[in-house]
């Protein structure tokens, strides 16, 4: 199982928080490492999160919750 | 399974396989170079591109789409992020005039083959000179073709269909369509599976957007999605509803939109776009103008209203041409 983490480095300021615009695969699905799997929304700008890995994507944070650098949204088994 | 993907991302995907592989493809807008456009369709494409293919403009309409359509037709293919379609009056020569006149007037020896991609459409609260429709004012030119997509599939395939076109093509996006990030989350009615090999979605047919028998719901836009909501509505009171997608506006689909009309007797028309002089009224003429008999009940029209769109949410919310509203006179014309 391979969790699936907001990276620490995906935007600069520590006081900012995002949200998860949309998943680009549903629960369930299977995904392969580096796919592109969700769109993150930090103010007026859309980052992007990759799979870091191979397997079945299962998500835990829906599209506009607010999330943090670091936090868990899915994981991967 | 696919990637699902949001229109907004659909059509920066096809522009990207084509700017790869043709040379002659650049683009140019406001804020395109840094910021990727303000509604996402050239998000990333300044860095890898490179100013010379991705060229952020001065807040000078007039200027730059009199510059693409000259590049056009000198052998370039420009692809003009325009933003917001209330900015077309300062385009308007070029586009009545020059763009989409060319071609016939020098007997077909010179081609402008430019797409100008334009953000459509309120119920953001951005008031009258930010929420405008405004798509019959453009489908009205002869001699431009005018396509709609309104979910991630057609959004794609119509990119590719455009940028692979000899002449005009303008490419129009609902901005509440688009699934850009600032916009909120995307309508789960325009996310489509979308395939990552490229293809082609045609102008000129519009798409079944959900089948039904006892009336039909035509859309375009944002449109097309409050009348899915609508027929999800009618289906609890045992109304099966149709809906469709005109997809096209020029070439329009005159012929499949007579079928779908007859298969059900009963058409309402919903445009976000205004009332009059419209693509509702020249839709409904589409119909009665080749059969009257074939429609059981007088035709509906759910339009905003000709007034400029108000920044007030519960005045703007009562204008626009919503799912309750449509569910409403669905259910007087059945009844």
């Amino acid at each position: 199982m391979t969790e699936v983490r907001v990276p620490l480095d995906l935007w600069a300021e520590d006081d900012k928080t995002g949200s998860i615009v949309v998943w680009l695969y549903p629960d369930g699905a299977a995904v392969k490492e580096g796919a592109l799997i969700a769109e993150i929304l930090v103010e007026k700008t859309t980052l992007e999160l990759y799979a870091p890995a191979s397997g079945t994507l299962q998500i835990n944070v829906e599209p506009e919750v607010v999330i943090d650098k670091g936090q868990l949204v899915a994981t991967i088994v | 399974m696919s990637r699902i993907l949001t229109m907004a991302r659909a059509g920066r995907e096809a522009l990207d396989w084509e700017m790869e592989r043709r040379d002659e493809i650049f683009v140019l807008g406001e804020d395109v170079y840094n910021f990727g456009g303000i509604f996402g369709t050239a998000d990333g494409f300044g860095a890898k591109y490179g100013p010379e293919r991705v060229i952020n403009t001065p807040i000078s309409e007039t200027g730059f789409i009199g510059m693409a359509a000259g590049a056009a037709m000198a052998g370039m293919h420009p692809v003009i992020d325009l933003a917001y379609i209330d900015f077309i009056g300062v385009c308007y020569n070029v586009l009545l005039n020059t763009a989409s006149k060319t071609h016939y007037m020098s007997a077909g020896q010179v081609k402008v083959p430019m797409t100008l991609m334009i953000g459509t459409g309120g119920g953001y609260n951005n008031a009258a000179q930010h929420s405008q429709c405004l798509h019959a004012t453009v489908a009205h030119i002869p001699g431009v073709k005018v396509v709609y997509p309104s979910n991630a599939y057609d959004a794609k395939g119509m990119m590719h269909s455009a940028l692979r076109d000899p002449n005009f093509v303008i490419y129009l996006t609902h901005k509440g369509t688009a699934g850009v990030g600032w916009m909120g989350t995307p309508l789960k009615t325009t996310l489509s599976e979308v395939p990552e090999e490229p293809y082609t979605v045609p102008f000129g047919k519009i798409a079944i957007t959900r089948e039904g028998s006892d009336i039909t719901l035509i859309g375009l836009g944002m449109s097309v999605h409050e009348c899915l909501k609508a027929a999800d509505e009618l289906a609890k009171d045992g109304i099966s509803a149709q809906v469709v997608d005109l997809r096209s506006l020029a070439p329009l689909d005159r012929d499949g939109i007579f079928a779908a009309v007859k298969k059900t007797g009963r058409m309402i028309v919903t445009d976000e776009d205004y009332l009059s002089y419209g693509v509702s009224g020249e839709v409904i003429a589409s119909v009665v103008e080749r059969d009257p008999t074939v429609l059981r009940a007088a035709p509906v029209r759910i339009c905003t209203p000709d007034i400029p769109i108000p920044f007030a949410r519960s005045m703007e919310q009562a204008i626009l041409p919503l799912a309750a509203k449509i569910a409403d006179a669905a259910r007087k014309m059945v009844k």
